[in-house]
């Protein structure tokens, strides 16, 4: 099979997975389980593959399909692997069998219908990521509302219809005013090019005044911030994470929230760099209001899902800045920080999402001492929390120390060198660090340690072979990019690299105006 | 032009009427409780395969000159509009079972058939009244309905006054231009003179009150609550798909300049948005597709900014994805004893859990009308923003989509209903529902044809 199918193959094999699951009869779970499981497996495999065939040292696309689809508009059905979507890709697919395997208990109720929802999400969130098409991609985009809006509002909890539509109408009001920015971009193309394109590469050619990128950009970032979220967007985040059923919280956290993040790296940034380097200084300080304001949050909850739901605020404000810092290290290190979180948050939730099968409770008051009872479950919770904290060896210290590194030397705008802004907006983000130990230390003191206590006093089974399977997986990859950044760091170099030099070479342009 | 080709290019017509006598004779001989829907059905498809068949034979003439011209484009919109009917005929079966049902289903589409090739603005009118006047009747048909009567009477009257205000705009157009031709229509909107400015805001009002454009919806709701189902099914798609075919052939080449530009854009966008609001409320879902259709006629008329060349595609597509999302909802509602109760948004509770195919068809259309992607009425509502982008007019477009946006959450509630509650279990009722079944299924195959082929549809419009 030739890379390129292959790539295809990863792509379409959830949807057709989906198609098939609807063809078991729908009480036959233990079957309709084997089966997701085992495509998604396979899309895993195939993923993995393509990460090792994936050559760091290549310019631009690889293993790339390009089909007319909607000849008229110039949409083409166009996807490829590129330094930028390379480890998402292997993430996205790294995570999909995990849910599953991961959902077995969590999900008792319409267990056939919540495997189609978890195909299709992937479905959709692979070819977001893939996507080389602005058409194709906002389709993806918007499809993967679809998916999150029936797993949230079905398996959800007590408040789960508010949580569900509060995260449709958010996420769709970015969207449809991107969908306004996009068909704009596309029509300037044709009106300077005579070609109708949708296609990635073709747009970046379109050269814009200041004027117009500005609220082109908006548009754009909008949508992207309220994914990401960034402060004051976030609202809907505690909300849906909160309600989600355990596997709805890992897909969001793990993937989803990343797709704002590429979306600034891919599309957003480059595509408007004038506008970008004029939004600069304000983005930044937003995103170290969110690394400051989310971990301030997190401090306080008393709900376990919601400290890691505002954790992921804060942890999400580094990839954000390691991205504006336009500096080789710290773009880098914002593409680790987002594999990283996709690990670190998913383990984390798995781990809550565990003890809620035990004792359906999430107050944190009500938990202590878990270390004595279920040791086996305690080591891994250390090491998920070590992870978030950035401890060295882990991922999260490479994605949270190459993010900063980055922020230091950040480079503003001409006319605003000279300034101290950059380095004491990086300050200020250090502080995050040490939030970030206070609360998740906080947590597992009270969580791991201290008296022995259990919601209604019930005798706590510690991990089974299934669970400790999925949460020794994820530890090994936390592990591995933390100890072995290089492989992955080389991948995607040349990503970074091309990210920084289109938004720079456009900048002093602009400057120089 | 020899007789026997204009029978030829007429054919679509042709076999309506021949159904039509075929259906009375059947009365006559009172074997139509059995025959009527079939044969009905059999004339749709042949009707509608005939006029793509004459589409594929590239047949481009003027079987009367000056009065209706045909050519591919004009039939391949003459046949799907008809294919669509076929779905209302079937989902009738759950209301009615004798001739009466068929009988003016096939007159009024008659009407239909017309409209796409009228090119003088006296067959557009007879079209157009050929069209509603079965439709009053078929209103009243819903015996079951208390405000049958009522809502039948409340749409002869709108219509009717509609109907004057057209006629009153076609005349002082020919006294402005001479011309009784529909292209006169762009004449007119292009010259200054106060006539022709009355004569075009006429008949804009006439169309407006027609598609139920606010300030002139007021009936819409009234007049669907009132009518049964499949009647209902039918107003808000292939009715409001015609008034779009007229306002094509009338305004089709026109460019809004001008204050032409804000009755053009401003009217509809009020639809679009109080359309979208007003939905939010309502506890019935033919009030709530009711509604929803003001805010798709807003959509409709938007389309007009944009520049000549990609209305008519524009438009073909939209109405045809929204009049297949729109009866595919109605097809796939569970039939239920009491008919007050059938689309009353309580009976839709729990429904997945008791009728999961019913439900994953609405919620298909649902996802549809709503514009979300990857389902076909997305494409169609990008492709109406981004001509009125292109033509620029940025700001009316970036409105539109905003107002758009106001309608996923009525959409997504009837979702939430029907998957995220708990089966309040109400018993359905089994009549007809095979046939309402297969209709669901024609229009749900439509809409994936839509989804996943786009590219090729456009090219053969």
């Amino acid at each position: 099979m030739s890379e390129a199918l292959m790539l295809n193959v990863i792509l379409w094999l959830p949807l057709a997975g989906a198609l098939a699951l609807l063809l078991i009869p729908r009480d036959k779970t233990s079957e309709v389980r084997a089966v997701s499981t085992v495509l998604l497996g396979i899309q895993f495999v195939l993923a993995l593959v393509l990460y090792r065939a994936f050559d760091g040292g290549v310019d631009g696309l690889q293993f790339a399909t390009n089909v007319p689809w909607i000849a008229e508009w110039g949409v083409h059905y166009a996807i490829g692997l590129d330094g930028a979507n390379v480890l998402l890709v292997l993430l996205t697919a790294f995570l999909g069998p995990l849910v599953i395997v991961g959902a077995t208990h969590a999900i008792e109720k319409d267990v056939r219908l919540f495997h189609v929802m978890v195909l299709l999400l992937q479905f959709a969130m692979m070819g977001a990521f893939l996507a080389q098409d602005l058409f194709l991609f906002y389709l993806f985009w918007e499809a993967m509302l679809i998916p999150m809006f029936f797993m949230i509002g079905i398996w959800g909890g007590a408040r789960r219809a508010y949580a569900t539509i509060k995260f449709v109408l958010y996420t769709a009001f970015g969207s449809i005013l991107m969908l306004a920015a996009l068909i704009y971009l596309a029509i300037q193309l044709q009106a300077q090019g005579g070609v109708a394109s949708f296609a990635f590469a073709d747009l970046q050619k379109v050269t814009l005044p200041l004027a117009v990128q500005m609220p082109l950009l908006g548009a754009f970032a909008l949508s992207f911030a309220i994914k990401v979220p960034v402060v004051p967007l976030h609202t809907w985040l505690p909300d849906a994470h909160v309600e989600a059923p355990t596997p709805g919280s890992v897909i969001l956290a793990g993937v989803l929230l990343k797709m704002g993040t590429y979306g600034f790296m891919k599309l957003g940034f480059p595509l408007f760099p004038d506008a970008t380097r004029q939004l600069t200084p304000l983005l930044m300080t937003l995103s170290v209001v969110s690394i400051v304001y989310g971990a301030c949050l997190a401090l306080v909850q008393t709900d376990i899902k919601k400290i890691i739901a505002y954790s992921s605020i804060s942890h999400l404000g580094y990839v954000m800045l390691g991205l504006l810092s336009l500096d080789l290290v710290g773009i880098q290190g914002a593409i680790v920080q987002m594999v990283s979180h996709g690990l670190v948050a998913g383990g984390l939730f798995l781990l809550v999402g565990m003890v809620y099968e035990r004792c359906h409770t999430r107050e944190l008051a009500a938990y202590g001492g878990l270390a004595r009872q279920i040791p086996r479950y305690a080591v891994f919770f250390l090491v998920f929390t070590l992870a978030s904290v950035g401890l060295p060896t882990t991922s999260g210290f490479t994605g949270e120390f190459m993010s900063l590194m980055g922020a230091f030397t950040a480079a503003w705008p001409q006319h605003l060198d000279g300034n101290n802004g950059p380095l004491i907006l990086a300050v200020v983000a250090c502080t995050g660090v040490v939030l970030g130990a206070l609360y998740m230390l906080r947590f597992a003191l009270t969580f791991l340690f201290g008296p022995t206590k259990t919601p209604h006093g019930e005798a706590l089974s510690d991990l089974s072979g299934r669970e400790t399977f999925l949460l020794t997986t994820l530890a090994v990859a936390v592990f591995w990019l933390g100890l072995f950044p290089n492989g992955a760091l080389q991948k995607t170099e040349r990503a970074a690299k091309h990210f920084q030099q289109a938004v720079m070479a456009a900048g002093m342009v602009s400057d120089a105006r | 032009m020899p007789g026997s080709d204009v029978l030829r290019t007429m054919l679509p017509e042709h076999l309506l009427l021949g159904g039509m006598v075929v259906l009375i004779v059947l009365a006559l001989l009172r074997m139509s409780r059995a025959l009527a829907l079939p044969v009905a059905a059999l004339v749709i498809v042949a009707s509608s395969g005939a006029a793509f068949w004459l589409a594929s034979l590239g047949v481009s003439t003027e079987p009367f000159l000056g009065q209706l011209v045909v050519n591919p484009v004009i039939y391949l919109t003459k046949g799907s509009l008809l294919l669509l009917a076929l779905p209302v005929l079937l989902m009738s079966r759950t209301e009615f079972e004798d001739v009466e049902f068929p009988l003016l289903l096939l007159c009024s589409l008659y009407g239909l058939a017309l409209l796409p090739s009228a090119e003088n603005a006296l067959v557009l009118f007879l079209g157009i009244e050929l069209l509603s006047i079965p439709t009053y009747a078929l209103i009243v048909l819903a015996f079951k309905r208390p405000q049958a009567a009522e809502s039948a009477l409340k749409y002869l009257v709108l219509s009717g006054a509609a109907s004057a205000t057209l006629l009153m705009g076609l005349s002082l157009v020919y006294g402005a231009t001479g011309s009784m031709a529909t292209s006169a229509f762009t004449m007119a909107l292009a010259s200054g003179d106060l006539m022709a400015r009355t004569a075009v805001v006429l008949v804009l009002l006439a169309l407006y009150i027609k598609a139920a454009v606010v300030p002139f919806h007021a009936w819409a709701p009234d007049t669907y609550e009132g009518a049964s189902v499949p009647v209902t099914a039918y107003m808000a798609t292939l009715s409001k798909a015609a008034i779009l075919v007229v306002a094509l052939r009338l305004f089709g080449n026109a460019v809004p300049a001008g204050p032409m530009v804000g009755i053009m854009a401003g009217l509809p966008l009020v639809s679009i948005v109080w359309g979208n609001l007003a939905a939010m409320k309502q506890h019935s879902l033919r009030r709530m597709i009711a509604y929803s259709s003001i805010a798709h006629a807003g959509y409709l008329f938007y389309a007009f900014l944009g520049a000549p060349e990609g209305r008519f595609e524009a438009i073909t597509f939209y109405i045809i994805t929204y009049s297949a999302a729109n009866l595919l909802a109605f097809a796939a509602l569970p039939a239920h004893a009491n008919d007050v109760q059938r689309d009353a948004m309580e009976s839709l509770e729990g429904l997945f859990h008791r009728d999961p195919m019913a439900a994953t068809l609405i919620a298909v259309a649902m996802l549809s009308l709503a514009g979300l992607p990857p389902l076909p009425g997305f494409t169609a509502k990008f492709l109406i923003f981004k001509s009125v982008l292109a033509a620029g007019f940025t700001t009316w477009a970036v409105l539109g989509l905003v107002g758009s946006f106001l309608g996923l959450y009525f959409y997504l509630r009837v979702i939430m209903r029907m998957f995220m509650s708990a089966d309040r279990g109400v018993v359905p009722a089994t009549t007809g529902a095979a046939l309402s079944r297969a209709a669901g299924i024609l229009c749900l195959a439509a809409t994936l044809a839509l989804t996943i082929l786009p590219g090729w549809v456009l090219a053969r419009l």
